[in-house]
């Protein structure tokens, strides 16, 4: 009865008390709390060289395919930054969700649904030029991404729903709207029935930084949503309040904070970076809505924005750290025929060890048994 | 069955507090043995214990002269002791027989006559194949005993037991507990309701602060009695002199509250009406657990009611929240020091700022202005005595009193009409109680009014004016300072009535 022993295991555990002892430390220091997410990278890394040796491959070779070689050049790095953009800006947007109590969990459909609204405007400017066009664009994912991280807000404050599970419901839906979209309404007259629309005019896209890279001028939103959030989480009383709610929803509540307000606050800008995010990729390296506007970035992003422990210097570092695993995953692809999910696994470990590090930091393990 | 369970000089300490002091108790089957204390008396430390669930830093637990070790819940199950807590240990999505079948240590086959049989006897009707979920409170409780008495406990220990369920439950449970009384099951049953002992109980052991203070028969006892056992009684104490110019000009007046919560662990209020005046300190007295801290709430706007119940210098304040009353000069200090009124992992010039006026300008334009929160800090740092003079330390490195001595400075800095506090020294030592009853008192002179609910009896008698007790959501007739006695109070305190 292996289930029996496992409830009979977790009994132990259960209490404050039992043979292994569990006490919360004092004070963590601030140096371990930056520090874990680099020992969850290392952990990683060797967790992922074992993969590796038992799939039969050689662990240092494949580490550096999987994590040098695809960022060795010019066109690696800026595909690097290309990643990276859209991470760090939905993880900012989601750290002001988790900072204060809030589970945003469905980036991933705020993205698709700001890339729908971008991409629907930019469709109507298909043909024409104009400086005013892009502007427009951004403006319109920027509102679809609130408006589409409203709905779990306005469920939560008003009928007390459970924002993880509608945000993440409403991921699918956004991603069957679009599906729905670019087949059928929105497809390309001239597509020969190709599941995706028009190309939007050149006016419509992000400007390339740099000649033959894809590195796009997006980067710059997302460099400017650090410098905002890092403004706003330290030096202004909406940072301050979402400071207190999340340490103490009850605190919050005693201050006086208008809970309900704060909550659709964090959810519009969650909501925007993500929309952002999504009409970065659709006016820079895509140029068109298809069926896949974002390769998971939505919830890669999650990762991200705890691996950067919430902070907005700390999310640069981790969106790149993160960035490389899905350009190493493609390089793996194409030198060592591993399939490209293998970056999810990587993805999956980081928070993975993260979570696990964590619970160290905050917490102190004693063996009771050790005693007798 | 004849059970005897001895514990000898058991003592637990927790950082910062004896749970439970030296305790010495003996216990015989065939009797039902009350274990009576407030919360934080050092009664559920001294259950789990016996439960295997905390271990004692010293002590003996013997069972039938024999020394046992109770290491895990697992060891107290092996002897044959069962353990069914307030808060159910249930799966819900579980049907009932599902549940019982986890650590039955028997197989399906009998297990389900055995249980069918057990049912049988005790009058229990539950259908084992539906899910948990759809059982109600007394049912499930029922659950957790048939999963005790299948495996044949000697020692039956109820924590808090009627505290989820209604009065038929509860009748329902007395009955079954006697019944097993009767065939020689050994009965602990732990609670803080005086009645539910008097009319249950054969001995009560009563315990206060973590120490055991009485142990004695429920024919010796009475409820005002084992009320003042309970929250102690000192009359010895200096009252303070009740203001001669008793004023009548009224600052705050509370009319019909009712309050109805969905969730069994809170109390529900019922027609709450009071008046406090000017330079008064209206204190509420009563037992833990009976809607003080609805009451406070309440009182602070952190649950909102009708906008005319609450009527402050003739402003109706029912329906503003915590921060919009503090602009109307009120004040409020609860009872949960580290999870409520100040957060110990922030700054504590951090912690000044969450008592926001719109004077006192700590955001400006909706920035913080750190330079000026922090001398607003310094200074009552400086002007309440509290022992450290740097604003940038975590709250978390000050002492109890300390950090209390912070909260009421940060309410009071700002010179409030209006301070509600709930229990403002639980926990503390002596000299800081003495700074802050010395600081309760101070303000009261300068004409402003105290709300002060609190289950202790000494510090309400010290600096109450008024004083009314608040029992199952109720608040009993109003009474002057000099009219009350610890006596009275105690008969109110158990739900008895005076005239």
């Amino acid at each position: 009865m292996p289930m029996k022993l496992l409830l009979k295991n977790l009994e132990y555990l259960w209490e404050e008390e039992k043979l292994i002892k569990i006490v919360k430390r004092d004070q963590p220091s601030r140096a371990i709390f930056f520090l874990t997410p680099i020992l969850a990278i290392f952990l990683t890394l060797v967790a992922g060289g074992l993969i590796f040796f038992i799939l039969g491959f050689k662990p240092f070779e494949a580490l550096k395919f999987f994590f040098i070689v695809p960022i060795a050049d010019m066109y690696g790095f800026s595909e690097l930054l290309l990643k990276a953009t859209p991470l760090c800006l939905i993880a900012i947007g989601l750290s002001f969700c988790f900072k204060s109590n809030n589970w945003n969990i469905g980036a991933e459909g705020q993205l698709t649904f700001g890339a729908i609204v971008s991409g629907g405007v930019a469709l109507l400017f298909y043909n024409q030029e104009g400086f005013y066009i892009l502007p427009i664009v951004i403006l319109a994912g920027a509102i679809g991404g609130m408006l589409y991280a409203s709905i779990p807000a306005i469920l939560k404050t008003y009928f007390n729903t459970n924002e993880i599970l509608v945000s993440l419901m409403l991921v699918y839906v956004s991603k069957l709207i679009l599906d729905y979209l670019v087949v059928g309404p929105w497809s390309n007259p001239e597509g020969f029935n190709f599941p995706e629309t028009r190309q939007f005019s050149d006016s419509a896209r992000l400007p390339i930084l740099f000649d033959g890279l894809r590195i796009h001028a997006g980067i710059f939103l997302a460099l400017a949503s650090v410098i905002i959030s890092w403004f706003i989480f330290y030096k202004t009383y909406l940072g301050f309040q979402m400071k207190v709610s999340g340490f103490s929803l009850k605190t919050a509540k005693y201050a006086g904070y208008k809970g309900k307000k704060m909550i659709i606050l964090v959810f519009l800008i969650s909501g925007a970076c993500a929309g952002l995010a999504g009409v970065g990729e659709i006016t820079g390296p895509i140029g068109q809505l298809h069926r896949e506007v974002s390769p998971d970035y939505g919830f890669t992003a999650i990762i991200v924005a705890f691996l950067g422990r919430l902070h907005p210097v700390g999310i640069i570092f981790a969106s790149l750290v993160v960035a490389i695993t899905y350009l190493g995953a493609e390089t793996a692809q194409i030198f060592m025929q591993i399939p490209k999910y293998t970056g999810q696994v990587f993805q999956g470990m980081i928070l993975f060890f993260l979570l696990a590090s964590d619970y160290l930091l905050f917490f102190k393990i004693k063996f009771i048994g050790a005693k007798k | 069955m004849n059970t005897h369970l001895k514990l000898s000089n058991v003592t637990k300490i927790y950082p910062g507090c004896v749970a439970n002091d030296n305790i010495s108790l003996e216990f015989k089957s065939g009797k039902i043995y009350a274990l009576l204390g407030e919360n934080g008396a050092g009664k559920s430390t001294l259950v789990k214990i016996l439960s295997g669930v905390v271990i004692p830093d010293e002590g003996k637990i013997v069972l039938n002269n024999k020394i046992i070790k109770l290491n895990s819940p697992i060891d107290a199950k092996k002897n044959k002791i069962g353990m069914v807590f307030q808060h159910f240990n249930l799966f819900e999505t579980l049907s009932v027989f599902e549940n019982l079948i986890i650590d039955s240590g028997e197989n399906i086959e009998n297990l389900r006559e055995k249980i069918l049989s057990i049912m049988k006897k005790y009058n229990f009707s539950i259908d084992l194949d539906i899910p948990v979920l759809n059982l109600s409170a007394g049912q499930k409780q029922k659950v957790e005993i048939i999963r005790c008495l299948i495996r044949n406990p000697e020692v039956l220990i109820m924590d808090e037991p009627t505290s989820v369920l209604t009065e038929q439950e509860t009748s329902e449970l007395f009955s079954s507990l006697r019944q097993f009384s009767l065939e020689g099951i050994l009965i602990i049953y732990i609670t803080h309701k005086l009645k539910e002992v008097m009319s249950l109980c054969d001995e009560v052991a009563v315990m206060r602060k973590g120490k055991l203070v009485s142990v004695s028969k429920i024919l010796d006892e009475k409820i005002e009695t084992l009320a003042n056992k309970m929250v102690g009684q000192n009359l010895k104490t200096v009252k303070k002199k009740v203001s001669k110019n008793q004023s009548i000009n009224q600052l705050i007046k509370i009319s019909n509250i009712n309050f109805h919560s969905e969730d069994p662990f809170e109390t529900n209020l019922e027609n709450i009406n009071f008046e406090v005046n000017r330079g008064e300190c209206f204190g509420i007295a009563g037992i833990s657990g009976n809607g003080q801290s609805e009451l406070f709430q309440i009182l602070s706007g952190e649950i909102i009611s009708q906008n005319n119940s609450i009527i402050l210098n003739d402003n109706p304040i029912g329906n503003l929240n915590p921060q919009e009353r503090r602009e109307f000069l009120m004040a409020f200090s609860p009872e949960d020091r580290m999870e409520q009124a100040a957060i110990p992992q922030m700054k504590i010039f951090e912690n000044v700022a969450l008592n926001n006026f719109k004077s006192s300008n700590f955001f400006n334009k909706g920035l913080i202005d750190e330079k000026k929160i922090k001398e607003h800090s310094q200074k009552i740092l400086s002007d309440f005595s509290v022992n450290t003079n740097n604003v940038e330390l975590k709250s978390q490195f000050l002492s109890g009193g300390n950090l209390q001595k912070l909260i009421i400075g940060r309410e009071l800095i700002t010179s409030p009409d209006l301070l509600i506090c709930f229990n403002p020294t639980w926990g503390l030592d002596v000299g800081a109680i003495n700074y802050i009853h010395e600081t309760l008192i101070k303000i009261n002179e300068q004409n402003k009014s105290i709300i002060l609910i609190s289950t202790d009896t000494d510090e309400l008698l010290k600096l109450s004016d008024k004083i009314s007790v608040i029992h199952k959501g109720k608040l009993s007739k109003l009474m002057n300072a000099d009219e009350v006695t610890s006596e009275k109070l105690g008969i109110l305190m158990g739900g008895g009535e005076i005239d």
